[in-house]
């Protein structure tokens, strides 16, 4: 019965959030708030299978939102799939599997010879070399200026709002289907113990590697949906090390990570933080956003999800 | 010919601020494997001290070194206490990158509002006196830059070699558990390797200012080149730091030289991959990695 309560909470949730925007009117601020929360969720998610459930912090997350969402510009402006390109499934599709491909070649060399904090410099270092090259190489992206997606002008929020929940759908779905498979159980045992787990059998750079491109996939895909929305891409957007490397790490952090919920839980606090922090307390803003981090860090550092087996209550997410 | 002499000797004198930041940094990251991104916004911090300290009172900067030292340790033990402490003890890498985020954003965010973006620098009468070497330009303030950084490193090593304290933070970097079983408490000594750590950065802060303008964004930059001056130059070696800072100094000058600025952060990146990769000890160092 409690896994079945569990599916009908999550059922009558979606349903919800779906017609949300026919009660309230698509183009209010709310829409626009979830519509963000959605995004930083899927983000997240991403960042959790590498970060949270396989225990290696990538820094180079905000690498493979740009690559997506430049993909998508690419495609778009160079007119290479002949298709109808605005929201495009192939596009999207596409604007994922491209930054999979660079998760293993930066990857490969990473992960084989490269253990904990060396990793993430590692992923930080090729994430700065890569946003030197977006920057440079003007001919091709645009250099600083970026690019602008042709195609028509924004309309309203509806698609992306009814996108974004449909990737948020997918990709929990998909980190559900990945964390009660085996690979998440070898993932979730390198993450604890690497020598125990490869002696044990469990190829150690193979799991980490899908793991790592399954990541960039899902991060890939959202920025494609974030290109979408700005109707430009450029470095100081969509490579933004704030808002799309720290901040996911956040909320990952401070829902719980290696979780299922906790993404979900920690982008609802960040995103309302920092939205209503920017409009509320304006320049201070990022002062009391590092407030805030430092007392959740140092009084709650296994997150608000953690909190629930602390205090020993059910089996929902897990 | 002349002019990359000029830009190597540039690259040098310049390298020596990355070095002193890296310094700083090496000890903390060294002892307690916290990635304290916050060490160039707080040199920065510094920075700001000694041109106030200098505007509105007329304190010499280089006088202004014994207050802002003492600030700089006070600050330092009580940053570990109250924020690292129990992070450290963990050896948690994520709590401990995320606090000092926070650390960053908080001291960037404050300077930026309390005095502005706008760029300072402290010049002094005899600041900018000019010397001529063989025929390559060099001033006044960036060479006692570079004594005070070799000074800097030379004590930091005797402290760390000769001093029953420096032994036991030595330790206490190598292996923890062992140090405790030894005697040693963890805190004492992760305590004053933090507040040492926080020291060298008010002394880069005064070097920095003395030769360069900043303003309140630069520190960032800085922490990322001092990482890599850290990576290059090995964890657990003080010289290597500063080799480490010296050495992307000069290639960021020479490169910038042959191919402008943005290519040559981007070689700098690409030599910090090539030494995570191919030699993650850097060259001179002598911790073993641990995962």
């Amino acid at each position: 019965m409690g896994k079945h309560l569990s599916l009908i909470i999550i059922l009558l949730a979606l349903a919800v959030f779906a017609a949300i925007p026919f009660i309230i009117g698509v183009d209010s601020f709310f829409i626009y708030y979830l519509f963000m929360v959605f995004i930083y969720i899927v983000v997240s998610q991403g960042w959790n299978l590498i970060g949270g459930y396989t225990g290696q912090i990538s820094l180079s997350t905000h690498a493979f939102f740009a690559l997506g969402g430049y993909t998508t510009a690419l495609i778009w402006i160079h007119n290479v799939t002949h298709t109808w390109y605005y929201f495009d499934p192939l596009v999207m599709f596409l604007s994922g599997i491209v930054p999979a491909i660079f998760a293993i070649i930066i990857g490969l060399p990473t992960l084989a010879r490269l253990k904990g904090d060396y990793f993430s410099f590692g992923t930080l270092a090729a994430a700065s070399i890569l946003q030197i090259i977006i920057l440079r190489t003007t001919e091709f992206s645009g250099g600083a200026v970026g690019l602008r997606l042709p195609g028509g002008a924004f309309t309203d929020l509806g698609i992306y709002y009814w996108t974004s929940l449909l990737l948020v759908v997918l990709a929990i779905g998909a980190m559900y289907l990945i964390t009660k498979s085996r690979i998440g159980l070898a993932l979730r045992a390198i993450s604890e113990d690497e020598v125990s787990a490869s002696s044990h059998g469990i190829h150690i750079l193979k799991y980490k590697l899908l793991s790592f491109m399954i990541s960039s996939f899902i991060v890939g895909i959202c920025g494609s949906l974030f290109a979408y929305y700005q109707f430009m891409v450029n470095p100081a957007t969509l490579m933004s090390l704030d808002r799309w490397m720290f901040y996911p790490i956040l909320i990952c952090v401070l829902g719980g990570n290696g979780t299922l919920m906790g993404p979900i839980i920690g982008a609802f606090i960040v995103v309302t933080l920092f939205t209503f922090g920017e409009n509320l307390v304006g320049r201070v803003h990022p002062m009391l956003s590092g407030i805030l981090i430092l007392l959740v860090m140092k009084y709650l550092p296994t997150g608000i999800w953690g909190l629930k087996e602390k205090v020993g209550l059910g089996r929902l997410a897990r | 010919m002349h002019l990359i002499v000029q830009a190597l000797v540039n690259g040098i004198l310049f390298g020596t601020m990355y070095g002193t930041a890296a310094i700083g940094l090496s000890l903390i990251v060294g002892t307690m494997r916290i990635v304290f991104i916050a060490q160039g916004s707080i040199i920065i911090f510094f920075s700001y001290l000694c041109f106030w300290l200098f505007s509105l009172f007329g304190i010499d900067p280089y006088l202004s070194m014994i207050p802002i030292v003492i600030i700089a340790l006070l600050l330092g033990a009580g940053l570990y206490h109250g924020l690292f402490k129990e992070a450290a003890a963990l050896q948690d890498r994520i709590s401990s990158l995320l606090i000092a985020v926070a650390v960053m954003f908080f001291v960037e965010n404050f300077m930026m509002v309390a005095w502005t973006p706008n760029p300072r620098a402290v010049v002094t009468k005899y600041g900018f006196y000019t010397l001529r070497l063989f025929g390559i330009h060099t001033t006044l303030t960036r060479l006692i830059g570079l004594g005070i950084a070799i000074l800097a490193t030379i004590a930091l090593s005797l402290f760390l070699r000769k001093t029953l304290i420096g032994t036991a933070v030595r330790a206490c970097s190598e292996d923890p558990e062992a140090g405790s079983l030894l005697g040693i408490s963890p805190n004492k000594v992760n305590g004053v390797a933090f507040a040492i750590g926080i020291g060298l950065a008010g002394i880069a802060g005064i070097n920095f200012a003395t030769t360069y303008s900043f303003d309140p964004n630069y520190g960032f930059d800085v922490a990322i080149k001092a990482l890599i001056a850290l990576t290059l130059g090995g964890l657990g070696s003080v010289g290597g730091a500063l080799t480490g800072g010296i050495i992307i100094g000069v290639v960021e000058s020479v490169a910038s030289f042959y191919v402008g600025m943005g290519w040559a952060q981007c070689i700098l990146f690409v030599i910090f991959w090539l030494t995570l990769t191919l030699k993650p000890n850097g060259l001179f160092g002598r911790v073993v990695q641990k995962a």
